[in-house]
């Protein structure tokens, strides 16, 4: 069985990565820490599943997982809303104010998916069950678990190779090592900020879509991921993409193997070991 | 006031040391606020029947009268918000809009926080589907009765569910060596799995727990706990796990192929068949709350029963599950206890008659005889079956051939006794 906790470890980090590494984009570029990440999470869930429910098996299997990136793109755009007419509004302030007012933005997107999808569960496990299971060394896994673990991947890969190869991914490294030199150098910030913006939550809510087809969407749906995501964050380190992939691999085998051989603690054994590391390195693991 | 004297002489009936006056029926409508899930992962399996229920019911009483002539006005308020709110909503309906009785709560946890109130507050409040055996017992055996004067459950605890899992699992698999738990981690959970543990030790003493897991209640990935069910090897899995959850981890369950070598034993898990549909694993042993299902009684035995069926069919489109049940127990309990006690005062009761009239009360429903005690809690037999596929229906239903019923005194302490207590002493 230490095989299929292992893979289930591994399914739990692909998640954490995406929704970390969305965050430590907003972060990094922007250093707004975004609470309402959690919602675009949610709204990348409650559109793949709508949509899964929709059109159903009328399509060939190959579309419905291509549905799952309606997740990245609604909640992109939301993302895109969001900036224009909140978060541009906060560069220059503290942080309190970041907080209270994504923390505003998170109760307002909580009633707006509320008033659009209602309070019912959402379940679409088509592409769940398209895929079947696959035997692992004597272990049967669901083959829908590692589809999401390459989509992680390659969503991880996809953006090293943007930050690091790109004239727009070094572009948004500068500004998230020094944006006022950045601003000196003729960087336009605004945009770029927008950019990041936009990147950060749509990685969100694939990451929501991604879920969908194992787990029903409903309200509330965003809660746990945000506060997971942001162990991740404050673990790995706040702004790196390398400490949210090791922060995702920490916590999600911590969920898994500790589920299995610590139940009683399964709540607080999170926490405890997020904290062990805080007290020991402050910023982080990869923190600067 | 002038009243008082005259009535109090004339009828001899038992009244209030202050002098009862015989109130006359009132022409208004009477007011029931009806609590239950209406939004989150609760609202499908459980609140939304449980609404559609009250609604039905006080529709066909209205049409035959109402209660004393009096119509019934629903008021349907959703649990969902967390304990705080429903405390705050418990308050407003009794000190300002005044209702006659609430019928509410599905969670344990509202039971625990909002009973107290009735007698705090003075208004009648009716448990309807909330298990919690705590809720009405002592802290020690033998304890006194009633723990609060206006609070009720019209329905068993969960006492009888989890000793009547331990029963059919000695019945059926007498030879098992190991058993696990999941359950949610709050009062429901932990109490559910206590009864049936402390059954199980009793019963069959030679069987090892090897697993109890805790998520918490609304978790809504079990990816992590059903590998650790399926790691650790049990031949049977206890689980009192409800509405979205109980969902949610089945189809979860189904989708790692934990139903390969493992068999569930849910307490209460008579709405998940039809909720989950034809995949439903077969030979599951679920529990119904009491004896309610849309087929038993077989309907030509019980003409209430299918009338209820029909009804609710007919209304909503769907089979009734034990929410469904339970809520035609709690407004018919109150409707039953009303005119009980109106009889005995000869005009409209006050709150304390109708407390006074519910104790001893016993009437037939669509399930059986409920009768609710000087505890104020109601006493059921149990229903246990096996999930079997047939071509008759969409979903696997209980194998008609084994449906095993325990009476209502095998599976229910005695008063003013605590349930773990009387179980010890079984010989």
């Amino acid at each position: 069985m230490w095989v299929v906790y292992t893979l289930n470890g591994l399914y739990f980090a692909a998640l954490l990565f995406l929704i970390s590494l969305g965050l430590n984009i907003i972060l990094g570029v922007m250093g707004i820490l975004n609470l309402a990440h959690g919602s675009l999470y949610a709204i990348g869930a409650f559109i793949a599943a709508w949509i899964i429910i929709a059109i159903g098996m009328k399509v060939p299997p190959f579309f419905l997982y291509i549905t799952l990136l309606s997740g990245f793109v609604l909640a992109g755009f939301v993302g895109f809303l969001m900036e224009k007419s909140l978060i541009r509004f906060m560069y220059k302030r503290t942080l309190e104010y970041q907080l209270l007012l994504t923390f505003g933005a998170l109760m307002l997107l909580e009633d707006v998916i509320k008033m659009i999808w209602g309070g019912q569960a959402y379940y679409a496990s088509a592409p769940f069950d398209l895929l079947g299971k696959v035997d692992i060394g004597g272990n049967i896994y669901p083959t829908y678990f590692l589809f999401v673990m390459i989509i992680a991947l390659m969503a991880g890969l996809f953006i090293w190779l943007f930050m690091s190869k790109t004239k727009l991914g070094i572009m948004l490294r500068a500004i998230s090592l020094d944006r006022e030199m950045a601003t000196g150098l003729g960087l336009d910030i605004n945009r770029l900020s927008t950019f990041a913006f936009v990147l950060g939550s749509g990685l969100a809510g694939l990451a929501g879509a991604l879920v969908v087809p194992t787990t029903p969407a409903l309200l509330g749906f965003g809660h746990e991921p945000l506060i997971l995501g942001f162990i991740v964050v404050v673990v790995g380190g706040l702004g790196s993409l390398k400490g949210a992939l090791v922060g995702a691999l920490l916590v999600g085998f911590t969920r898994s193997f500790g589920i299995a051989i610590f139940p009683e603690i399964e709540l607080p054994l999170l926490f405890l070991i997020a904290g062990i590391i805080l007290v020991v390195k402050p910023q982080g693991l990869f923190g600067r | 006031m002038g009243a008082t004297a005259m009535t109090a002489g004339t009828l001899g009936t038992a009244s209030k040391a202050i002098g009862q006056t015989k109130k006359p029926i009132p022409k208004d409508p009477i007011k029931i606020a009806a609590i239950s899930f209406l939004t989150g992962a609760a609202a499908a399996p459980f609140g939304i029947p449980g609404y559609n229920t009250f609604a039905m019911c006080a529709d066909v009483i209205n049409k035959e009268g109402g209660i004393l002539g009096r119509k019934i006005e629903l008021l349907s308020k959703d649990e969902a918000g967390g304990v705080d709110a429903q405390v705050k909503l418990c308050r407003k309906l009794v000190l300002e809009d005044k209702v006659d009785v609430i019928l509410g709560y599905i969670s344990s946890a509202s039971c625990q926080a909002i009973l107290p109130l009735a007698d705090e507050l003075g208004g009648l409040i009716i448990a309807y589907d909330c298990g919690t055996h705590e809720l009405m017992e002592g802290a020690k055996s033998p304890y006194e009765v009633p723990k609060f004067k206006l609070g009720f459950r019209s329905k068993a605890h969960l006492g009888i569910d989890n000793i009547g899992l331990a029963l059919v699992i000695k019945k059926y698999f007498p030879k098992i060596k190991t058993i696990a738990g999941i359950n949610p981690d709050y009062a429901w959970g932990r109490e559910s799995w206590q009864i049936f543990e402390v059954a199980m030790k009793k019963l069959m003493p030679q069987v090892e727990v090897v697993k109890t897991l805790w998520p918490p209640l609304g978790n809504t990935d079990y990816t992590a706990h059903i590998s650790a069910l399926m790691g650790a090897k049990p031949d049977i899995v206890h689980s009192s796990l409800w509405g979205g959850d109980a969902v949610t981890y089945t189809k979860q369950a189904m989708g790692m192929g934990f139903f390969k070598n493992i068999k569930m034993a849910y307490s209460r898990g008579e709405p998940y068949p039809q909720e989950v549909g034809k995949d439903f694993p077969q030979e599951q042993i679920i529990c119904c709350a009491g004896t309610h299902y849309f087929l038993y009684p077989p309907h030509d035995k019980s003409p209430l029963n299918k009338w209820f069926v029909a009804e609710y069919q007919k209304r909503y489109g769907k089979y009734p599950t034990y929410p469904c049940y339970h809520a035609y127990q709690a407004i018919y309990a109150y409707k039953y206890a009303v005119e009980k006690a109106a009889k005995a005062v000869g005009g409209w009761p006050e709150l304390d008659d109708i407390a006074k009239a519910t104790v001893g009360l016993s009437f037939q429903t669509p399930s059986g005889t409920l009768t609710i005690r000087e505890d104020h809690n109601a006493i059921e037999d149990v229903l246990v079956g096996f999930t079997k596929l047939t071509p008759k229906y969409p979903f696997p239903i209980l194998d008609p051939k084994r449906l095993e019923v325990f009476p209502a005194s095998q599976v229910n302490a005695p008063v003013g006794i605590k349930t773990v207590d009387w179980i010890n002493s079984w010989k």
